[in-house]
């Protein structure tokens, strides 16, 4: 079942910033979502989650059309992790992960203990145990990301949909992150800038460029030489690592793939 | 000129959204990093301890025990203050007798002072609480609604609508069917009318944004402002009525009774129990509609809900005490650093400190010029600002 898109267009100021998006992301699959800065990744993952109002029969979850759940349906279904959330006022990051559990609760029922103990499992998960009475605010950008990841989880949604989980992360938690996320037995569908780190973790791959799907298939399949230079506009070396047995991207910025050639003679 | 504007408006409209977001957070972040700037060395552990002590439990019910304590003091206080001494046993005979509609007392006091401390002065010690307490829950409301911690009950426009609806009454004597009751639904009128123009044009574009609102607020109270002004300085209709709409228009508890005590308490207390059964929901909204849609929130329902009873609930308020300011915006601050944001612990202590800072300013307004009364619109200014600008300066917001 999983996550199914169809047709799906989005104008924004007279400007077409999708352009008949279809897709598939088959259930239990790791699916990354690449292509260059403007060309409507964030877009179609707002589309999927409902922060934009997409047309009718254009996008399903699970084989339900998105336009006929309500947002309680849908957190149940999907959890986000948007780019950033800029918070007004202060929240315990316990009570901002027992956020997630909303969707899971009764109208005036009170917090499950069991509840609790879930948020406190997440928590340890991404690294963050001992922080459950800190001050969301008072957290670093990194920190801040991997609360936000442990509230997504506890929705126990089958899907979850994140826009460049790993921005602004020092390696260690750009792979934290990742390692968390593919340990969970759920469909994952990510934008992901880094491509080595889509190579390393995604199943398939999902290009775009300017608002159109481009390509879609395995990183062996997305991830080489011709597509980084046409889609991305920068040189680069295509290998297999060694030790992972995965595409390995080196960016060679001013060197195009012919010229290299004929260096390389 | 005008057309050229609007065009080009239109092209920008998405640069522009997203130019004010940035703005926004760039205000919260420079917020923030004040903070933690001018936060002494000193006062950080005092200060942090506090807060540890009161976010336990028993420290939280310590501080709302602590609040009701000081309300009883100053409600005994406000009671006996005034042009005629009343000792403190006879007050506290007469209340009790009054209260329980049986004379357990002896009577012996004059007919006069039971009058004066019972009919008067009473209404007008729980009138000013429950004006304060309702300003502030609509207050953290607003706050909750814009995601702005600077907003205030006010921030739709409903006091300005609400000005321009009393003084239509009051110079220009509207609305005479309702007899004495004129003011209060001519400001009543002004406030819907007020929130229907903002809620008008913050919608105009489909999804109400934070900012939206905000500023289809500026542009509500703007107009109405300008209608109340054009009220009081077109016609000259003799200083005495001008007078009177002025005193409204600050503020005042003079006008309490019982019968518009009974009116506003049973107004308070219907919306006070329907907001708390959205603390929750409440709670998720501080995050951001998006990012609470996301998490399961019917953000449209709950937003319609807070619209409506802080409406209803400023619009009551106001049309019976005028536009007290400052209290609906400094309690919830005061509030929010002691207990945090969490609304089930926020709102009550909210409604205790709203009441307790209102009575005190309305005492205050009382004794300092005496006999003659100020409006408590002033003291609560006057208080409420520098108290203000100190809580910013020091930062008090963990």
């Amino acid at each position: 079942m999983g996550l199914q898109v169809k047709g799906l267009d989005h104008h924004m100021g007279g400007a077409k910033i999708l352009d008949q998006v279809s897709l598939t992301v088959e259930e239990g699959q790791f699916v990354g979502l690449i292509g260059p800065n403007g060309c409507g990744k964030t877009t179609l993952l707002k589309n999927i989650y409902k922060a934009y109002k997409p047309r009718r029969e254009a996008v399903f979850i699970g084989g339900k059309d998105v336009t006929d759940l309500s947002a309680r349906e849908m957190a149940r279904e999907i959890a986000v992790m948007a780019q950033e959330n800029p918070v007004g006022f202060d929240v315990e990051v316990l009570d901002m992960v027992l956020f997630g559990r909303y969707a899971h609760r009764r109208f005036l029922e009170g917090t499950k203990k069991a509840d609790v103990e879930l948020c406190r499992s997440f928590l340890r998960e991404v690294g963050l145990e001992g922080y459950e009475q800190r001050s969301y605010l008072s957290l670093s950008g990194g920190e801040k990301q991997r609360v936000l990841l442990a509230r997504a989880l506890v929705q126990e949604s089958k899907l979850i949909v994140l826009d460049e989980p790993t921005n602004h992360l020092d390696v260690r938690f750009q792979y934290q992150i990742m390692e968390t996320l593919k340990k969970q037995k759920i469909t994952v569908f990510a934008s992901i800038h880094d491509l080595n780190i889509a190579a390393m973790y995604c199943d398939r791959m999902i290009l775009m460029d300017r608002g159109r799907i481009v390509r879609n298939g395995t990183p062996e399949e997305v991830i080489t030489e011709e597509m980084i230079g046409a889609v991305f506009k920068v040189g680069a070396q295509v290998t297999v690592n060694p030790v992972t047995g995965k595409r390995q991207v080196y960016y060679l910025p001013g060197i195009h793939a012919k010229d290299r050639c004929e260096k390389e003679r | 000129m005008e057309v050229k504007k609007s065009k080009q408006e239109h092209v920008q409209e998405g640069a522009q959204d997203r130019r004010q977001e940035r703005v926004q957070d760039r205000t919260q972040e420079s917020a923030q990093d004040r903070r933690q700037e001018s936060a002494g060395p000193a006062q950080e552990p005092v200060q942090a301890h506090l807060q540890d002590c009161i976010r336990s439990r028993a420290g939280y019910g310590l501080l709302l025990a602590a609040i009701c304590v000081l309300i009883l003091l100053a409600a005994f206080f406000s009671v006996s203050v005034g042009a005629v001494d009343v000792d403190p046993a006879s007050i506290f005979k007469i209340i009790v007798d009054r209260a329980l509609g049986k004379e357990i007392f002896a009577r012996a006091w004059e007919e006069r002072t039971e009058t004066i401390i019972w009919s008067i002065r009473f209404p007008r010690v729980i009138m000013a609480f429950i004006v304060g307490a309702g300003l502030s829950v609509c207050g953290v409301l607003m706050q909750a609604l814009t995601k702005n911690p600077l907003a205030d009950p006010y921030v739709l426009g409903i006091s300005s609508g609400a000005s321009t609806g009393a003084v239509c009454a009051i110079i220009l004597g509207w609305f005479p069917f309702m007899g004495g009751y004129a003011t209060i639904f001519g400001a009543t009128l002004g406030a819907v009318l007020a929130i229907l123009l903002s809620m008008g044009i913050a919608t105009a574009r489909g999804r109400i944004t934070s900012s939206q609102l905000v500023l289809a607020g500026i542009a509500t109270s703007a107009l109405f402002s300008a209608l109340t002004n054009l009220v009081i300085y077109g016609c000259h209709t003799g200083s005495d009525k001008t007078k009177t709409a002025q005193y409204w228009m600050i503020g005042s508890l003079s006008g309490a009774d019982w019968g518009t005590t009974r009116y506003v308490a049973v107004v308070f207390v219907v919306a006070l129990l329907i907001v708390l059964l959205f603390v929750r929901d409440l709670d998720v909204l501080l995050l951001g509609d998006d990012v609470a849609e996301s998490l399961g929130v019917e953000t449209g329902r709950i937003k319609g809900v807070i619209v409506l009873l802080a409406t209803l609930l400023t619009g009551v308020v106001v049309s019976v005490s005028g536009v007290i300011g400052f209290i609906g915006l400094v309690v919830p601050h005061m509030v929010r650093a002691l207990v945090g944001s969490k609304h089930l612990r926020l709102l009550p202590a909210t409604v205790l400190a709203g009441g307790l800072a209102t009575m005190l300013a309305d005492v205050v307004s009382r004794v300092v010029m005496a006999p003659e009364e100020l409006p408590i619109g002033i003291i609560a200014a006057l208080i409420g600002a520098p108290f203000f600008l100190y809580l910013i300066k020091t930062g008090k917001r963990r």
